[in-house]
């Protein structure tokens, strides 16, 4: 009820005439979802279409670290849970494709909520090292139960016959697929900023700034720090499932504790503070060392890119590359404005 | 009323409240005592923050040891800390919102309860401003009308106007002074600002290295010759 009140409170007193400043990420969404895919070749769209995807990773990184100030380490280890689950459904019962990813969320979530059990008692570096420790765990369970891929048994993995697990019925091409992804991601976001608007969000940074404070309002602090972890936890699971319908199989290798310290650190390079951070955070992951690759240089090369944008970061830039640019556009409207 | 028993709590080899034993029941209690006296311990065993080694509170007939801190806030504690705990990233309103949230009320009831706090505490023309914009007497004033919104029974008020111009301590002082009025809270006020405690507590307890000095009319309270010990540092005559 609050998060209605809220939405048309604003609603209402937004002016009718029409605002770039105001519409432009949903502008940006449909000239992604319209125009790209008309525009590329079929190997930068799976590109594109891995970092909407990876967007999403990276949004549930800066959820945690923004709203409860925790690091996580083990996103990518949840990506990976997701993705095990939704491959697992789809061979095993051939349930729609929609259905096996939220599985997979869902099965994310509930790992993600074990986390936040020593997120309770610890934080910062203790707790990054605890998630780090668990993505390494989940790095190997990974590699010996192998993800499946249309094999008999519970693990389904086959040694041979591999089959490629099938795609949403309305988005078979690799087209439909990158749209399919933009509208999944979309949603993602969108829950995101309807529990930040709303009750969780107020008592998420009550408790980022003061435990004692936000118990002494009456908020269960143990249940809001349970339920970030499960929310990231689900948004990571969901993007592990459309990672695996992009590639339509995931390989055991792609998802190394390295990953995780990777993404996370993009994610404070892009920005933790603005939801389009993370879409710049999945651009350099996954955009740039395609990039590299293709204009002849070793895409290994990014690292060093990064390595720069992190010391960028953490010394000048403490909001990212998006607060930047939200301070850039602000400063440049600002001026636009005087007379 | 409120029936504080024997009310213990040690540090390790430090006693920081010695076997506390008080009833309180006026509308505003002054708690005063020189810095280390244990107030604010006090206020953390209220609060639930810190658990007691031994002793019983009776708080209008509820237990409060018995209930979680996040309980007790739904029970109708309320408190407000030596450093302001408001969120600059949110608004005034969502900044009161916060303790509402935790209130099982109806859409109305939560929109009558935020507007009579923001109004109590004389933010409303600010109600929509981001926290980060406030100066420190209104950031006093959003923790004031956090404490007082919904149906309180004991609000915990520590040092509240440390840090004020003259002028707004006069405004914190009547706003005190109503809270009973408002919503029929009792309060529970630390400070080291004697005038306020004398213009708006009308009864008072004294700590001193944890332990009760006396508690009664504040009037009899200040011109009590071990209070003056206590504050002055002059040896109790006997």
């Amino acid at each position: 009820m609050a998060i209605a009140n809220e939405i048309s409170a604003t609603n209402a007193s937004a002016p009718p005439r029409f605002r770039l400043a105001a519409h432009w990420p949903l502008l940006a969404l449909v000239f992604a979802a319209a125009i790209v895919p008309v525009l590329l070749a079929a190997l930068w769209l799976k590109v594109l279409t891995s970092v909407v995807i990876y967007a999403l990773t990276a949004a549930s990184i800066a959820l945690l670290y923004r709203k409860l100030g925790q690091v996580s380490l083990a996103q990518v280890a949840f990506m990976g849970c997701g993705g095990w689950v939704t491959l697992r459904l789809s061979y095993g019962i051939g349930l729609p494709f929609e259905i096996n990813v939220l599985a997979g969320g869902v099965f994310a979530a509930v790992v993600g909520m074990i986390f936040a059990y020593p997120a309770l008692r610890m934080r910062g570096l203790y707790l990054a090292l605890v998630t780090m420790m668990a993505s390494g765990g989940f790095g190997i369970l990974i590699n010996v139960i192998q993800f499946p891929n249309g094999g008999e048994g519970f693990l389904g993995f086959a040694v041979k016959a591999i089959s490629y697990m099938p795609r949403p019925w309305i988005a078979q091409s690799d087209e439909a697929y990158f749209r399919y992804c933009i509208g999944v991601v979309f949603l993602g976001f969108l829950l995101i900023h309807l529990h930040e608007r709303g009750r969780p969000g107020r008592a998420w940074l009550l408790i980022r700034k003061s435990e004692a404070a936000a118990m002494a309002v009456g908020i269960n602090v143990t249940a809001y720090k349970i339920w970030g972890f499960a929310l990231s936890g689900f948004l990571a699971g969901v993007a592990g499932g459309l990672l695996a319908g992009n590639l339509q199989l995931l390989d055991a290798r792609s998802f190394p504790p390295a990953e995780s310290v990777m993404i996370f650190a993009l994610t404070i390079v892009g920005g933790a503070w603005h939801w389009y951070g993370a879409v710049i955070a999945a651009l350099l992951y996954r955009f740039v060392p395609a990039l590299l690759n293709d204009l002849g240089v070793n895409g290994d090369a990014a690292f060093i890119i990064f390595g720069g944008a992190l010391i960028h970061a953490l010394t000048t830039a403490p909001r990212g590359i998006a607060g930047q640019l939200t301070d850039l556009v602000g400063r440049i409207t600002r001026k636009e404005k005087r007379p | 009323m409120i029936a504080i028993r024997d009310i213990t709590v040690t540090f390790g080899g430090v006693t920081a409240l010695n076997a506390l034993t008080v009833d309180l029941a006026d509308p505003v209690v002054g708690i005063i005592g020189p810095n280390g006296a244990g107030k604010t311990t006090f206020l953390n065993v209220l609060s639930g923050f810190i658990t007691p080694k031994t002793g019983t509170i009776d708080a209008f007939g509820t237990e409060l040891l018995s209930l979680r801190p996040h309980q007790r806030s739904r029970w109708g504690l309320r408190r407000s800390f030596q450093k302001e705990q408001v969120v600059d990233e949110l608004t005034v309103e969502e900044n009161i919102s916060v303790v509402l949230d935790n209130l099982s009320l109806s859409s109305g009831q939560y929109q009558n309860f935020l507007a009579a706090a923001l109004d109590f505490a004389g933010l409303t023309p600010v109600r929509r401003e981001r926290a980060a914009g406030l100066n420190a007497f209104q950031r006093r004033m959003t923790e004031i009308a956090r404490c007082a919104a919904g149906q309180p029974r004991l609000l915990l008020l520590d040092e509240p106007g440390a840090g004020l111009s003259q002028n707004e301590v006069d405004v914190l002082r009547r706003t005190i002074s109503d809270i009973h009025a408002f919503n029929g809270a009792m309060t529970l006020l630390i400070d080291h600002d004697v005038d306020l405690i004398q213009a708006v507590c009308s009864s008072t307890m004294v700590l001193d290295f944890g332990s009760l000095v006396t508690a009664g009319r504040t009037r009899d309270v200040l011109s009590d010759a071990r209070v003056r010990a206590v504050y002055l540092g002059v040896e109790e005559l006997a």
